[in-house]
């Protein structure tokens, strides 16, 4: 089922956090929330789901206006980050309360929930309690009990967080397969840019209450329209080298850099400007070579983390097959893809 | 390493060690002494004496002791020996007058007091008054009759003067009845379980505890969850004004229950003014008397009730609410199966906790309805203390009081043996959280 926002608005205590945001998640589709936190992603998933109350705007399920309905009527699944299971009732009952409380039929209870349970991969865990349950045990019954009356929305808050490295991969691709299996339209709030672009067809980016930015995870990483979207992007992160225009390219504050640039042609020398260079594109191969000395070296296995300062104290990031020729203090002479950079201007649009 | 550890630990408990002590072990261990004697105003709470009075006497000849033995118990003598001397020296007779007396009656002994005054009156210096006269031949006289012994060995002694005839089983008797002190004795528990009072106040106590308790936990639960949802400005306020009962001086808050119920009080002029049948409610019937004493422990209850109720639906955490809504719980089918099982353990420590505050508790009836009308709001523990401490006749009965209270303390240490088994209070205790 489709969502749209409408010129949403939410107001705490008279303060604006979300001003007139809008927004529409295809049926079937997987939407991330991505932003640091305070940028309003929860707020605006609490609000789909009605915990919280519009202030202003409308949101749509499909054709049917939910704005003021209560959570009860709205046949919304939410995930919380904490799962919020209830600890007095086992697995079953949890997963069955939202069949029990509109009155279903024992039997409708019983195949319902043992259905979702084997969607989970938790059928063998119904009698236990939660406490009695791993983490990533209870977020398969927190998704099983969202799923179990077939909402029109899923809604998942930061369903990850508070799990393990080991099983946040695991259980990052099993909400995606459920999801993928129930072909729910579903809206993923998370502050992680490796969950939100490994698990949804779309991102969109926050920032003060504000969507900067929709798109594929593969445009939002290659093509970001702002430095803050970039910078958010990555990991490790993109690095900024501070800097003006000059005769059509980019120099450093002191000179010392000198960056051919397409896009800077248009634009009148000396203009302010920042260039983010992403850590793949420095390294032993490019067209510009760069001289720095490595203040930072961090081996992850198969890829080796570099820091080179440059001269006028910048450090540009560098990702590269492991080896150990190079370790902190070593002065290097790499080179950056030029063709590869991303301009952007004093304000942090993109050029 | 582990005594050090237990060394700390015990002198972190032994504030509340020396206070268990001397709080609780102590004034159990007393009243458990107490329960097992005879003490009240008349024995006294130190040692008695021996003192044959004239209703002894009587209740003696009623007990089997031989006619003739009392009698002889309740003739007196009178003796001329160096301690009457004394005595009549003391009491201000004349000195000239009681040489007389030595050196012409010395060391004789009258058995008729008529017969010893006509004697004094033949003296040359005998004083002019009769009063006088008959002042010195007081000081003379020899009874058992209502003289005070200090020691059994005296007392038993006098008697054997008396009545150097008499059995020795008729003596013990007689010595051990003449014994104004406290005694060791069992008939206190006898006595309660033998009257059928005992069982009235048994079932007023058990109606008042249970309805009372009821009443708190009702209140209480339905006090946090109102202000649960309201806004916290309007919960706060509502949450001081029910708390009001609980932080009000006892002695102020049962008389503005007077003011409330008494005649001429709010209700009976709103009643009188309603037509509605108009009296003292908090005396005048037995129905609205235990209403009046229900209510009034019963919001102190609730107030407490509601502190610990909202408490812990603040602990409750807020996704669990929020997840509940979502699922499509109505409101009331949160506060049932969301809010009320997150609650059991505060709703099951303000029963224990209440039943055992309420076993022991009189002061608010003895402030307001004073177990009346008649004896229907008497309980156990008002009884007790009016027993032991607070006699209208003037005699406290501290032993039989002390028997009453001590059924009290273990009925109630009983009850928390059950409550903490029944409960299962050892889970909420928690390993330390810090290792020594």
């Amino acid at each position: 089922m489709q969502i749209v926002l409408k010129d949403f608005t939410k107001t705490f205590d008279g303060n604006t956090v979300i001003d007139r945001m809008n927004l529409t998640v295809e049926d079937g589709e997987m939407l991330a929330l991505l932003g640091p936190s305070g940028c309003g992603k929860s707020t605006t998933l609490f609000a789909v789901c009605g915990i919280h109350r519009v202030n202003g705007g409308q949101i749509l399920f499909g054709d049917r206006d939910v704005s003021n309905l209560p959570s009860q009527q709205r046949n919304v699944g939410v995930v919380f980050q904490n799962y919020a299971l209830y600890p007095h009732m086992s697995v079953f009952e949890n997963i069955a309360f939202p069949l029990t409380v509109r009155k279903d039929s024992k039997a409708d209870v019983d195949r319902a929930v043992r259905d979702i349970a084997e969607l989970t991969h938790i059928s063998e865990l119904l009698e236990r309690r939660p406490g009695q349950l791993s983490g990533g045990q209870q977020q398969r019954v927190a998704l099983a009990r969202a799923l179990v009356r077939k909402p029109d929305v899923l809604l998942l808050d930061e369903p990850l967080a508070n799990l393990d490295a080991k099983l946040r991969l695991e259980m990052r691709s099993e909400i995606r397969r459920i999801q993928l299996e129930t072909g729910i339209t579903a809206i993923l709030v998370t502050h992680d840019q490796v969950e939100a672009m490994s698990m949804c067809e779309r991102i969109a980016i926050m920032k003060g209450g504000k969507i900067i930015q929709i798109d594929t995870p593969k445009d939002m990483y290659s093509n970001p329209r702002t430095s803050f979207v970039a910078g958010f992007l990555g990991n490790p992160p993109i690095s900024f080298l501070k800097g003006r225009a000059e005769a059509g390219g980019f120099v450093l504050d002191d000179g010392s850099l000198r960056l051919p640039l397409p896009v800077a042609s248009q634009i009148p020398d000396g203009t302010d400007l920042t260039v983010g260079i992403r850590p793949e594109h420095f390294g032993r191969a490019g067209d510009v070579p760069i001289s720095g000395k490595v203040i930072f070296a961090e081996t992850q296995g198969r890829e080796n983390l570099y820091d080179v300062a440059l001269p006028d104290g910048s450090v540009l990031r560098s990702v590269q097959p492991a080896q150990d020729d190079v370790r902190a203090g070593d002065s290097v002479s790499w080179k950056l893809e030029s063709a590869a950079a991303l301009v952007f201007a004093e304000d942090g649009r993109r050029l | 390493m582990r005594t050090r550890s237990y060394m700390v630990g015990l002198a972190f408990m032994s504030p509340a060690l020396v206070v268990l002590i001397g709080f609780f072990f102590l004034p159990v261990v007393l009243t458990a002494v107490f329960a097992f004697t005879n003490m009240s105003t008349s024995t006294g709470i130190s040692g008695g004496s021996y003192v044959v009075t004239g209703n002894l006497l009587t209740a003696l000849k009623e007990n089997g002791v031989p006619v003739e033995i009392a009698d002889a118990l309740s003739k007196a003598s009178f003796v001329v020996d160096p301690e009457g001397i004394a005595k009549a020296r003391d009491a201000g007779t004349d000195p000239a007058f009681l040489a007389e007396i030595e050196q012409q009656l010395g060391g004789r002994t009258f058995t008729d007091e008529r017969l010893f005054e006509r004697e004094l009156k033949t003296l040359q210096h005998r004083p002019r008054s009769i009063r006088d006269l008959k002042l010195a031949v007081d000081q003379f006289e020899l009874s058992i009759l209502n003289s005070r012994f200090t020691s059994e060995s005296a007392a038993r002694q006098a008697i054997a003067t008396f009545l150097p005839s008499a059995p020795a089983d008729t003596v013990d008797q007689i010595v051990e009845a003449s014994y104004t002190g406290w005694t060791w004795t069992t008939a206190n528990f006898k006595q309660l379980f033998s009257t059928s009072d005992t069982w009235r106040i048994v079932l007023n106590t058990v109606f008042y505890v249970a309805v009372t308790l009821s009443f708190t936990v009702f209140v209480g639960l339905f006090l946090a969850v109102t202000t649960f949802y309201l806004p916290a400005g309007a919960a706060s306020a509502f949450s001081m004004l029910w708390l009001l009962p609980r932080i009000t001086p006892i002695v102020l808050y049962a008389v503005m229950w007077k003011w409330f119920t008494w005649e001429g009080g709010f209700l009976y002029t709103a009643a009188d003014a309603l037509g509605l049948p108009a009296f003292n409610y908090m005396k005048g019937s037995v129905p609205t008397a235990w209403t009046i004493v229900i209510m009034v422990n019963g919001f102190i209850g609730a107030a407490f009730a509601m502190i610990l109720f909202s408490s812990a639906l603040k602990a409750i955490p807020v996704q669990q609410l929020w997840a509940s809504e979502v699922d499509g719980a109505s409101r009331w089918q949160q506060i049932r199966y969301i809010i009320l099982p997150h609650l059991r353990w505060p709703i099951l420590f303000v029963t224990s906790y209440q039943t055992l505050s309420l076993l022991s508790s009189y002061q608010e009836i003895w402030l307001t309805t004073n177990g009346g009308p008649g004896r229907t709001t008497t309980v156990w523990a008002l009884e007790s203390f009016n027993t032991a401490l607070n006699s209208y006749t003037g005699n406290l009965q501290y032993g039989l009081g002390a028997a009453m209270a001590l059924i009290l303390v273990i009925v109630g240490v009983s009850l928390s043996i059950i409550y903490l088994r029944l409960f299962r209070f050892d889970e909420l205790l928690g390993r330390p959280k810090i290792e020594f």
